[in-house]
């Protein structure tokens, strides 16, 4: 099936075949209703995933936010982070000034638990995205 | 029909005819996986809707033999189907969904948000037993801030494209990135101009929201209405 991913370059120039994530919906939930009682139930249509259908509001969709907005960088919070520290310092002091500044921006950028965290996280993550389709699975 | 029939039978699907009518059926016996049974629907009727009028039945609807097709279906619902075929001669479906990027929804949200910023600052240094019920409220609080970026953005998408189609209809966004979903009811001498409009849109989303473009499509979001005011 074609599916026209709409670039500057221009309208269907590019068409390229996609997968049943974005139709997912428009099957299963939209169309003409004849009558509730021919439709046939679907079992097993291990497709679908969380990305194809309309999220709940649910206790697992809101940890699912935490964890997105956790995975900001910290060096994206705005606050200088050390490459901009490093250059005011450098502009500005003397050699016991600067030290004392790298120092603080290490505690600041947590350094002592940077791998272990990552680790957790995708493994969070990993858990958090198995459970999502073994609901998907025991709705269908 | 030319076309549309090459395609159907192509598909392994054939025609039940009514009284001016034909409904497109395929037989479920020896049924394969419901994934390439929703495929094969799929392919059928989006080969159909690129010359053709077809009303989309939703997906799964069973029915016993052809005659129950035309006794169930066809005869009863006669007057409605006529109507909605005229309805929507000339005019195809588009939908544009948008997709999120992650960095930047959740960058503009902690930007947009103190509530956030802080909670997140909170949460980021709690142990995951301790931090469970803070985590779940700031996903709360996060989901409530992307519904508004979410409004904000299906209302500018509306505003570009509303005046090119003949009616819009808005849907609920998939996906817990999903950023829009809208869909348009064009005619057909004006898809082209409808596509350049959404390639500009896309221009200006460019980075944020990644859009796409799906159809022609059979009008799935603008059937089950009755005979539209607009037709």
């Amino acid at each position: 099936m074609a599916v026209a991913h709409a670039a500057p370059s221009g309208y269907l120039e590019r068409p390229r075949p996609s997968g049943l994530a974005d139709v997912i919906e428009i099957i299963l939930d939209k169309g003409l209703v004849i009558d509730a009682y021919v439709r046939v139930s679907l079992i097993g249509i291990e497709l679908i995933t969380i990305d194809a259908r309309i999220v709940i509001a649910s206790v697992d969709t809101y940890l699912r936010f935490a964890e997105a907005v956790n995975r900001l960088d910290i060096s994206e919070d705005g606050s200088q982070g050390l490459p901009e520290l490093m250059e005011s310092v450098t502009e500005g002091g003397a050699k016991s000034k600067t030290k004392g500044a790298v120092e603080g921006a290490k505690e600041k950028l947590g350094a002592g638990g940077g791998d272990d965290d990552d680790d957790r996280k995708s493994g969070r993550r990993r858990q958090a995205a198995s459970r999502s389709r073994r609901r998907s699975n025991d709705e269908e | 029909m030319t076309s549309a029939r090459a395609s159907i039978e192509g598909a392994g699907a054939r025609a039940v005819a009514g009284d001016e009518l034909a409904a497109i059926v395929t037989d479920s016996a020896g049924a394969t996986r419901a994934a390439d049974l929703m495929r094969r629907h799929w392919q059928i009727l989006e080969a159909i809707a690129a010359t053709d009028v077809v009303v989309p039945v939703q997906f799964g609807t069973a029915m016993a033999d052809d005659d129950a097709v035309v006794a169930e279906f066809l005869a009863p619902r006669h007057e409605d189907l006529v109507a909605q075929l005229e309805a929507f001669e000339g005019k195809v479906q588009l939908t544009v969904k948008g997709t999120y990027d992650e960095t930047a929804l959740m960058r503009s949200v902690v930007d947009g948000s103190p509530a956030v910023a802080s909670l997140r600052a909170q949460v980021r240094g709690m142990s995951e037993a301790a931090g469970h019920f803070k985590r779940i409220q700031l996903g709360e609080l996060v989901a409530a801030e992307v519904e508004q970026v979410r409004e904000r953005d299906a209302a500018w998408l509306h505003e570009q494209l509303d005046a090119l189609a003949v009616a819009s209809s808005r849907e609920a966004a998939t996906g817990l990135q999903g950023a829009v979903n809208a869909a348009f009811l064009v005619e057909r001498k004006r898809v082209a101009e409808f596509g350049r409009a959404v390639d500009a849109a896309a221009e200006r989303l460019d980075g944020r929201i990644e859009l796409r473009l799906l159809g022609p499509l059979p009008p799935y979001s603008f059937v089950n209405h009755g005979v539209p005011e607009w037709a």
